[in-house]
């Protein structure tokens, strides 16, 4: 099945595809050996040292770290936005040097076209691949009653809350049913109570959608609650220090926050964490 | 009045009160705003009239407005207007044109920008107004000098605020419409364009008043007819009303457009 392809005109996000013989064998994302280094003015900046990970398909991985580790840029590196690097990248299969429509992405402002109502936002990409204006009109109604936004199908994103900004900007991240959806630290312009129900909006959406997502936060809690695994970054230099399986039942919502199993894997990530600082604060004061 | 007092002091709401005197005051200040003019036109003729000054430099309102009557009766005022219209409209349009399509290539395009901004950023401080003595070498008195000058005049301000435009467009949504998939052409034409539209707007409504300010050089160099035309001949036959008349038409004309204009603009970027 072709990317962005769709077999019927209703819109049928949950999972059209059946598993092709690579899909079986190969992952959707594997990044082996990615180095990124930053020209400064203090000289070169190591931002990720040979950071290597796969992601099987229709998983949901998120990665944390604290900030400037080096989360984002890997994000983007397999968007295909950043260049160049070192190491590979592979998407479906396919080396990675520019952005594909198959892999979709959110940012953490919504950057909607301001001079686009939400219903010709989200239908942006849909017409930017060639299909009819009625087609991917079509397409942006489905998605945005998805995301709940029918009653401001024809505003436009100045009239629209940060929350619901960042749900048309999902939308039309899905609008050309990518493989592979980057999200990097949506919700971490929104306020406390708009991000939980955003968290759980994108746990019912991620039923309806399979694809694979890659999700960076900074937020422990936020990673947990949404991902079936956990890497975490360490910073200066970027590096994985640690993979956690989160095995916690489905489907999920942020009212897992108080459970026993949910508190002893945050533990684990917190002693990650507060080791890695240890490590981190002796290294700079014996320099 | 009394019993309104009482009233007051009655509910004990002080907002009542500040309430009414904020609508009092307000209704005041638009009275005194519906009379500035012609309390301003009547202090005028008073002056003039009363012998203080020379009645014939500072004719009063009442002799310039019998002048413009006369300029309108005898169809002259029709053609000085079509003739300063038409070189405004013209070379404001072509201006922008020019300005608009060079500043995206120089604010997109880095070789553009390297072949061509020391070049304008030499040329645009100087005043168009200093270009009049070589436009009449030049053209000589033709069309084709005033044109020049306006388009001289209003090419520089566009190209410079679409170059910024272009250059301040939000990065991130030229990433959100890459990972869209985008294509280069419709990336220039759309979001580019669009992306730089308020700047371009602001570029042109500047624009506006330069192309005014050329079109008095341009007419005062030498030409047939025109608004300032016709000031400067009523200058040299000392007709100080006629003078007057023509610049509270230019007045009225140049605060009409800006107005026009201003207008255009907020239904152009009504997401600003």
């Amino acid at each position: 099945m072709q990317p962005g392809h769709r077999s019927n005109a209703k819109l049928s996000l949950a999972i059209p595809q059946t598993a092709t013989a690579t899909e079986r064998c190969q992952p959707a994302i594997q990044v082996s050996n990615l180095s990124i280094v930053f020209d400064t003015h203090h000289g070169q900046l190591i931002a990720v040292d040979r950071v290597s990970f796969d992601v099987p398909h229709g998983e949901f991985v998120c990665i944390v770290g604290p900030s400037g580790c080096g989360k984002s840029t890997v994000l983007n590196t397999i968007a295909g936005l950043e260049e160049p690097f070192e190491g590979e990248i592979l998407v479906e299969g396919l080396p990675v040097h520019r952005p594909r429509p198959d892999v979709g992405m959110v940012f953490q402002q919504p950057h909607l076209f301001p001079w686009k109502s939400v219903r010709r936002n989200i239908a942006h990409g849909p017409r930017m691949l060639g299909k009819s204006a009625q087609q991917a009109n079509a397409i942006a109604d489905d998605l945005i009653a998805i995301v709940g936004l029918k009653r401001f199908a024809d505003a436009f994103p100045n009239t629209l809350s940060g929350g619901m900004q960042q749900r048309v900007a999902i939308a039309r991240a899905l609008a050309n049913q990518p493989r592979v959806l980057l999200m990097d630290e949506p919700f971490g312009a929104l306020d406390a109570q708009t991000r939980a129900v955003m968290q759980d909006n994108l746990l019912e959406l991620r039923n309806r959608i399979k694809a694979t997502i890659v999700f960076v936060t900074h937020d422990i809690d936020e990673a947990i609650v949404l991902a079936d695994r956990v890497l975490i970054m360490s910073a200066g230099p970027g590096r994985i220090l640690r993979q956690l399986n989160v095995e916690l039942p489905r489907p999920r919502s942020n009212a897992i926050l108080l459970e026993p199993a949910y508190l002893a894997l945050k533990k684990d990530c917190l002693d990650v964490i507060r080791a890695e600082g240890l490590r981190a604060f002796r290294q700079s004061d014996e320099a | 009045m009394a019993l309104d007092e009482a009233l007051t002091a009655d509910q004990g709401d002080g907002r009542v009160r500040a309430r009414r005197d904020a609508g009092r005051l307000q209704r005041l200040n638009i009275l005194i705003g519906a009379l500035s003019v012609p309390a301003f036109v009547l202090l005028w003729e008073l002056v003039a009239r009363s012998g203080i000054v020379n009645i014939v430099l500072f004719p009063p309102p009442s002799v310039v407005a019998v002048a413009i009557f006369e300029w309108m009766r005898s169809g002259q005022f029709f053609l000085d207007l079509t003739a300063s219209l038409y070189r405004v409209t013209t070379g404001f349009t072509v201006g922008a044109a020019l300005g608009i399509f060079l500043g995206i290539m120089t604010g997109q395009f880095p070789v553009v920008s390297s072949l061509l901004s020391p070049l304008f950023h030499i040329l645009r401080p100087i005043p168009p107004i200093a270009f009049v003595p070589i436009v009449i070498l030049w053209f000589g008195l033709s069309e084709t000098g005033k044109l020049f000058l306006v388009v001289w005049g209003v090419f520089f301000t566009v190209w410079l605020s679409t170059h910024i435009g272009v250059q301040k467009v939000d990065r991130g949504l030229i990433r959100a419409a890459l990972m869209l998939g985008t294509p280069r052409r419709q990336m220039l034409q759309e979001i580019i364009m669009l992306g730089a539209l308020p700047y371009i707007v602001v570029g042109l409504r500047t624009a506006v008043s330069i192309s005014f300010y050329t079109l008095v050089a341009a007419e005062l160099a030498g030409t047939f007819a025109g608004i300032v035309y016709r000031i400067e001949i009523a200058q040299q036959n000392l007709q100080t009303g006629q003078v007057m008349g023509g610049l509270a038409a230019l007045g009225l004309i140049s605060f009409a457009a800006d107005r026009m204009f201003a207008a255009f603009a907020e239904r152009t970027v009504w997401w600003r």
